[in-house]
């Protein structure tokens, strides 16, 4: 416990943490303001012609637990990124500012050093999350509301979807702490961490549908291991026809978690700091 | 003092056969030695020596290939709170650019169990007060230095361990750390200081351990380590009349030199038989000094064609 709190105070003893919250607002803001048109459109089925194999799809889109979740989970893209980024810099500042040996000459067990970043990365991606959170209950009942279909605050499924929403946060924190370990440099993390994030939404899905179209359709359900688009699969509203099923996602997600946390904890435990 | 739950044999530090192999590098081969409990030890060797690597060894940041490294009998990582046991300084530049100095400090606090309180002990003991809420990238080296102390003396640890603290410290800084240390180890403590300032050792250490190319040279108290190189100490003469005293000292079997300055270098004969010899041959004397052997001669001589780069 000791250990943790020591962790939790190296974050707000330095300015990262309210920088990165700041970069977040915006963020926020602009997802809000594209979920709320897409909402806005869905909702009034105002999109011109759909091509015939897309219909399912955009149907489950449109049911009203799909809208509700969509828009209570709003910022979820760049918040996920957010905290990957805490998470590696938890890590990765400890190399850069050369504070890894008092670190580990204060505590010799490193698995338990690395066990408490882990925990505090969580805390910290949890708290982002609440606070997300908080701005989307205004945020979505408003939204809701404005397309005439209720706040559905009292749907399952809105807090089923706000409750993956945390696990997401936390588990990509895990993640950024595991790539932080594998990759000390804070800019090679970051920029890997990035790239992974976003490039591997873009590119991952790009690369599957073009697979998919050569070798058939069962490669489409290959993206559920792209991690971006593992989490987005987690926390959808519905089960979307034509892609896996949610628990899926989760299974992938908790798996790529574990391996980084694990890899992490082991490779910290035999480097030599010098 | 407050740590007196700890046994003066509890502070000595046991290197033995530590080893240890890099890809192409022998960095550290077999050394052995040991460091006594209330007295300031100087670590030296030219760089590269391996000095960082087996104090980095010794605090089980750095793997041995093999040996072993105890501090009080136990290695690092086995000490329940090392930092109540064990300080060290390892960096100037180990704390978060962006964190003040007393965060620095509680940070530590907090994952070694100490009170908050401690942290504002230290600072105050190594006067940087006044700087405590200054963020560390504002500090000086001198203050970097004295915040490291600062953060090894939390625990208020039986053992200090130092890689090179006198880096980037003024004359006064300098003194006010050699004035520390040595406090320290007379307060029965065990300090090992390593370092290639060797006149600032000659002042400061008891003991010296000296190594190159990763092996053990010569360990021992510094008077010993010198005057087992003083046998070839030389007796500086200044006279008008060098021809007379050469031949006079020359027919009593003593070796003499002359130097660019006319100075005669005398061996062979000490300071008071030189003497007589000159009053004998109503010679005139103007400077007779015996030459000590420092330790920076010393060291040199000793670590001769041991290059510090391999």
């Amino acid at each position: 416990m000791n250990l943790v709190r020591s962790e939790l105070l190296k974050i707000r003893t330095t300015s990262t943490w309210w920088i990165f919250g700041l970069i977040t607002v915006p963020l926020w803001a602009l997802t809000a303001l594209i979920n709320w048109l897409q909402t806005d459109a869905l909702a009034s089925n105002n999109f011109g012609d759909v091509p015939a194999e897309q219909a399912d799809q955009i149907q489950a889109a449109q049911s009203v637990d799909s809208l509700a979740a969509n828009v209570y989970t709003n910022g979820q893209f760049f918040g996920l990124m957010i905290v990957m980024l805490l998470g590696i810099i938890v890590v990765t500042s400890e190399f850069f500012h050369q504070t890894v040996t008092t670190t580990f000459l204060t505590v010799p067990h490193r698995t338990a050093v690395m066990l408490a970043k882990l925990a505090a990365a969580a805390v910290l991606a949890v708290l982002f999350w609440l606070v997300t959170t908080v701005f989307n209950l205004a945020f979505g009942a408003l939204v809701m509301n404005s397309v005439d279909l209720g706040s559905q605050l009292g749907s399952g499924a809105v807090w089923r979807a706000t409750a993956l929403n945390g696990l997401a946060y936390l588990l990509w924190s895990v993640l950024g702490v595991g790539i932080g370990v594998l990759i000390r440099s804070q800019i090679g993390a970051t920029v890997t961490g990035i790239l992974l994030y976003l490039g591997g939404a873009v590119g991952a899905a790009i690369a599957i549908s073009i697979l998919a179209a050569r070798w058939g359709d069962w490669i489409n359900d290959l993206q559920v291991l792209v991690p971006s688009l593992a989490s987005s699969l987690m926390v959808s509203g519905t089960e979307i026809p034509g892609n896996p099923p949610r628990w899926a996602g989760a299974v992938v997600l908790i798996g790529y978690a574990v391996v980084a946390g694990a890899i992490g904890t082991l490779t910290m435990r035999r480097r030599d700091i010098s | 003092m407050s740590d007196g739950q700890w046994s003066p044999s509890t502070g000595q530090i046991v290197v033995s056969g530590l080893t240890k192999q890099y890809k192409n590098v022998r960095a550290v081969d077999n050394l052995s030695f040991t460091v006594e409990s209330g007295r300031v030890t100087g670590f030296l060797g030219p760089n590269g020596a391996g000095k960082t690597t087996t104090l980095r060894m010794l605090l089980n940041l750095v793997t041995p290939t093999g040996g072993t490294a105890t501090i009080g009998g136990r290695r690092y990582a086995d000490l329940t709170d090392p930092l109540r046991h064990v300080g060290a300084v390892l960096e100037a530049s180990s704390a978060h650019k962006g964190r003040t100095g007393i965060n620095h400090l509680r940070v530590i606090c907090a994952a070694a169990g100490l009170p908050r309180s401690r942290a504002d002990e230290a600072l105050a003991l190594v006067g940087l007060t006044p700087a405590a809420k200054r963020k560390f990238k504002g500090y000086s080296l001198g203050m970097k230095q004295r915040l490291g102390i600062a953060a090894a003396m939390l625990g208020n640890p039986q053992v200090l361990i130092l890689d090179e603290p006198a880096n980037g410290l003024d004359p006064e800084g300098i003194r006010w750390m050699r004035g520390f240390l040595k406090g320290l180890a007379h307060e029965g403590r065990t300090v090992l200081v390593s370092s290639h300032l060797l006149s600032e050792m000659q002042l400061l250490a008891d003991d010296v351990v000296i190594i190159a190319a990763g092996k053990l040279i010569r360990q021992g108290p510094v008077e010993q380590v010198l005057g087992s190189m003083a046998q070839g100490g030389r007796v500086r003469v200044r006279t008008p009349q060098a021809e007379e005293l050469t031949v006079a000292l020359r027919e009593q079997s003593a070796t003499v030199e002359t130097d660019e300055h006319g100075l005669l270098l005398v061996s062979g004969v000490d300071a008071p038989a030189i003497g007589r010899v000159a009053l004998a041959a109503k010679v005139e004397l103007h400077e007779l000094t015996p030459e000590r052997p420092d330790l920076e001669r010393v060291f040199l001589e000793l670590t001769a064609g041991k290059a510090g780069i391999r």
